[in-house]
């Protein structure tokens, strides 16, 4: 008898998502699919206003990660107003990185700490009421309280210089609107009223030497599980570097080989094309030359690590060398190293803070903004905390938006998320007589993994049902779970 | 004097969702400077962090429970059950996280005011903003008169949205 297997919503993802597992008459797995079914609209509803509100329109995009689509949207607005990214104002460009490097320093502990942790320190097959970050608080109080103390610390100083935690602005067309004042440094700096950036340096430490130590107890599961052949995509500075706020575009295929060499984000139309499939309302971005089927790449930390050369600055670098040398290759394809490549990325985060936070230009007072010859387009290209991230808007000789595309980074992950489900449901599911809860975890392990922000990716509204359902060959449904 | 958080969950985009911010406009306006204020689209685990700060924190959102009176107040108890997603979590999960985490549980209650409309709109409807009016005054007749000594006490007024 053949079977569906729906997991309806994925959960710890932020946004939902569903999962159909196709079975045939023999239990093997036939198709499997990662939908995503909420609405896409911003990218309409964005003509029509003018320019300069798409930086804070924007950000209505996502609770989690707005600031991201703030700087994409602002470096865009930036280019309307004749501005390219090096000829920001210092002060402008430094605000803007400090805002950008903490969203992904809160971000990404909120992955790890609240979303992943649980995977890995309970296992797969653990009872459902254990696998999420109450658990953790219980048993690894220790870890919970960090967690909670760094992603506190990222918004924080989201807060001090946007004026809100989410949804705040700190980015004009052109510039910044404020400076940052010495007492709102001296609070990140001094420890006083909360940890420092020192110790959040420490601490992020401490994170990437757990994850070694973890790999060194389950290294099959992390090379193994989840692990397919891609290309990676993401930004580096001209001498190769890691740059997640204004770098060129770098493909690579899963051996290493360059597919994209170093891009002006101004020429990425060039070289993307997104396709759909009507089985989601996720687009699936792709490289133009490779074609649909070989174009498309993962992004985010570890596809970032894999691009790179190297990582600039010191503990990180150190980090990303032992991540290489323990994972024993020089590209990365096995999904679950992008746990570990985000803890690297966390500490490259802190690092960054730290040294904006003790460069005096960021309390500058003078040259927030500045003007240039007006434009009717604009390109903002920037690595957000869950891969590349592309806002592309063009404007009439009024101002007023015309059109906007939007290449959201869980986009780029689209395929990827399509493989991890298809490697689980045919290691795992495929062929066997009973289909436990651990085993549908799987697959929402291998997703989880990605980060992915589903509503960023389909600009969704509302909310989703809540139930995994089972249905015979003839449609029937023959298992309904509610999650909740 | 107590040290009080206000956190109100909600969202204005969304018609009556937005009652629990709406309730804590109103209260920034007639007790001014009384009460710590927060607002929040959903609690997160961090709030937990949050609230160890306080004596006593009252928790308001809209709801879709019918309630006669139009709002109610109600103790908050820790409780370890948890949501599936990473955003959204219950008054009850954060207190008991506060107390896990921090060892330190402030006094906690939940104020609910009944909404309608859960749409896409500026604006709740007549009937929920009635019930806000209500609220309010049941803030001030209840908790805030346990909260807050009697010389600091404001009038309550009528709501004009």
């Amino acid at each position: 008898m053949s079977r569906t297997i729906t997991i309806d919503p994925v959960t710890r993802v932020e946004g939902h998502g569903r999962v159909t597992i196709h079975l045939d008459d023999q239990g093997k797995v036939d198709e499997s699919f990662f939908h995503i079914v909420e609405f896409r609209g911003f990218e309409r509803f964005i003509q029509g206003h003018p320019y300069w509100q798409a930086p804070n329109l924007v950000q209505r995009l996502c609770g989690i990660c707005p600031v991201s689509h703030h700087l994409a949207a602002a470096k865009a607005i930036d280019q309307i107003v004749g501005i390219d990214p090096e000829n920001l104002s210092p002060l402008a460009t430094k605000l803007r990185k400090l805002l950008h490097y903490a969203q992904i320093f809160q971000s990404h502990a909120l992955h790890f700490f609240y979303l992943a942790s649980p995977d890995l320190l309970f296992g797969m097959d653990a009872p459902p009421e254990k696998r999420n970050v109450v658990a953790v608080a219980a048993e690894n109080r220790d870890l919970a309280v960090k967690g909670i103390t760094m992603r506190k610390f990222g918004q924080e100083l989201i807060k001090a210089l946007a004026g809100k935690k989410i949804h705040g602005t700190l980015a004009v067309p052109g510039g910044v609107y404020k400076t940052f004042k010495k007492k709102d440094r001296d609070y990140f700096l001094n420890g006083n009223e909360i940890p420092n950036i020192e110790t959040m340096i420490e601490w992020s430490q401490a994170m990437v030497e757990f994850m070694k130590n973890y790999h060194a107890g389950n290294r099959e599961f992390l090379d193994e599980f989840a692990a397919f052949p891609s290309g990676h995509l993401g930004t580096v500075k001209p001498d190769g570097a890691l740059e997640l706020y204004d770098g060129r575009l770098r493909a690579i295929d899963s051996e290493g080989k360059i597919t994209l060499a170093d891009v002006h984000s101004d020429d990425y139309a060039e070289y993307f094309l997104e396709a759909v499939a009507r089985w989601s309302y996720m687009k699936f971005p792709y490289l133009k030359n490779m074609g649909r089927k070989k174009g498309w790449n993962r992004v985010g930390p570890m596809a970032r690590l894999n691009i790179c050369d190297y990582i600039p600055t010191p503990l990180a670098e150190k980090a990303r060398l032992e991540y290489f040398a323990f994972a024993g290759k020089t590209v990365v394809n096995s999904t679950m190293y992008s746990h570990w490549a985000r803890l690297i990325e966390t500490l490259h985060c802190a690092e960054v803070i730290n040294v904006l936070l003790h460069d005096p230009d960021i309390l500058g007072e003078d040259d927030l903004v500045r003007e240039g010859r007006y434009r009717q387009k604009g390109i903002g290209i920037i690595e957000a905390p869950r891969g590349t991230l592309t806002h592309h808007y063009e404007v009439d000789d009024k101002g007023m938006i015309t059109r906007c595309n939007l290449i959201v980074s869980t986009t780029h992950n689209n395929d990827a998320m399509n493989e991890a489900v298809k490697w689980v449901a045919n290691k795992v599911i495929s062929k066997k007589d009973t289909i436990t809860e651990g085993m549908l975890n799987q697959v929402e392990v291998a997703i989880r993994a990605y980060d992915p922000c589903l509503s960023c990716a389909t600009q969704a509204l509302g909310k989703m049902p809540l139930k995994a359902e089972l249905y015979d060959h003839e449609g029937n449904l023959i298992r309904e779970i509610i999650k909740n | 004097m107590k040290k009080i958080l206000l956190l109100g969950i909600g969202n204005s985009g969304r018609a009556d969702d937005g009652l629990g911010w709406l309730f804590l406009d109103e209260i920034e306006k007639r007790y001014p400077g009384i009460f710590a204020i927060e607002y929040r689209y959903q609690l997160q685990v961090e709030d937990a962090e949050l609230i160890r700060h306080y004596d006593s924190v009252l928790f308001i959102d809209a709801t879709q429970e019918k309630i006669p009176e139009g709002c109610a107040i109600r103790p908050c108890e820790s409780s370890g059950s948890f949501y599936y997603s990473s955003h959204l979590q219950s008054p009850e999960a954060i207190v008991y996280l506060a107390e896990e985490l921090y060892g330190r549980v402030p006094d906690a209650n939940t104020l609910h005011i009944c909404g309608y409309d859960w749409e896409l709109g500026n604006r709740p409807l007549q009937a929920a903003l009635e019930n806000l009016n209500r609220a309010l005054k049941l803030f001030h007749d209840t908790f805030f008169e346990i909260a807050v000594p009697a010389s600091q006490e404001h009038k309550s007024e009528p709501v004009t949205l």
